[in-house]
């Protein structure tokens, strides 16, 4: 299966598209998208500030509500990743 | 009406101290307070040059919505509350938020616009890009949403 995830923050680094197209085995929850997503950075990203990324963001559905790790996935679900923030 | 939030999109207006007084004035006011938060020049010995606001538009505008109600009821039901945060790329002097609060006594607006910054420093998702005057830039650290339970 496939999600698509929308990228904030530092997270832009991953691509240099508002989404991310994340490729994950059937019946993957959100503690699966985190795994992929530390194998991506530390493959692609290791000299960056994103080591910590995986762990430290939220991911909000497509009813921008923040969702645990036990959240399942669905196919071509719509995902935003929430980097830690702070405006103001 | 007494409460006005918004996401500014600085290509396409600026923030407005005035549209903010304009907005909280009222006869009923015994106290007036204005908290305009600007891009500084400095930050952690780096000298900047300006900063990237980025954002999450639907949730920071439900998280406005969400925070100022909340103030009201804290602190005053009666208060008028204007909140305004910039997106996009802010040089050095730009207004980043302004929070703008008439109440009818002091001690409730500045109570008032204290609240509202702090939560939207811990609730609202905005990210800043800081750019430096050697060319670098850098996200900057900030605040987890992630429920502290989960986090390894």
């Amino acid at each position: 299966m496939e999600i698509q995830l929308k990228l904030y923050g530092s997270s832009k680094i991953l691509s240099d598209k508002d989404t991310l197209n994340i490729q994950l085995p059937n019946n993957s929850d959100i503690k699966k998208l985190r795994d992929i997503l530390d194998k991506i950075i530390s493959e692609k990203y290791s000299k960056s500030n994103l080591k910590s990324l995986p762990q430290t963001a939220a991911f909000f559905s497509e009813r921008d509500e923040v969702i645990n790790d036990s959240y399942k996935l669905r196919n071509k679900e719509f995902i935003s990743i929430i980097p830690p923030i702070g405006g103001g | 009406m007494s409460l006005h939030t918004a996401l500014v999109k600085i290509e396409e207006e600026k923030i407005s101290s005035e549209k903010a007084k304009k907005f909280i004035s009222s006869e009923k006011n015994g106290a007036e307070s204005i908290f305009i938060g600007r891009v500084r020049n400095e930050n952690s010995g780096k000298k900047v040059t300006a900063v990237t606001y980025d954002a999450h538009d639907q949730a920071v505008l439900k998280s406005f919505e969400m925070i100022c109600s909340t103030a009201k009821i804290k602190f005053d039901n009666n208060a008028k509350i204007f909140l305004e945060h910039v997106k996009g790329y802010a040089p050095v002097g730009e207004i980043s938020i302004l929070i703008a609060v008439g109440s009818g006594h002091r001690d409730e607006a500045f109570k008032i616009s204290r609240y509202i910054l702090e939560e939207v420093k811990h609730q609202s998702p905005i990210w800043k890009k800081e750019h430096y005057v050697d060319g670098k830039e850098e996200w900057l650290p900030g605040h987890s949403l992630r429920p502290t339970k989960e986090i390894k």
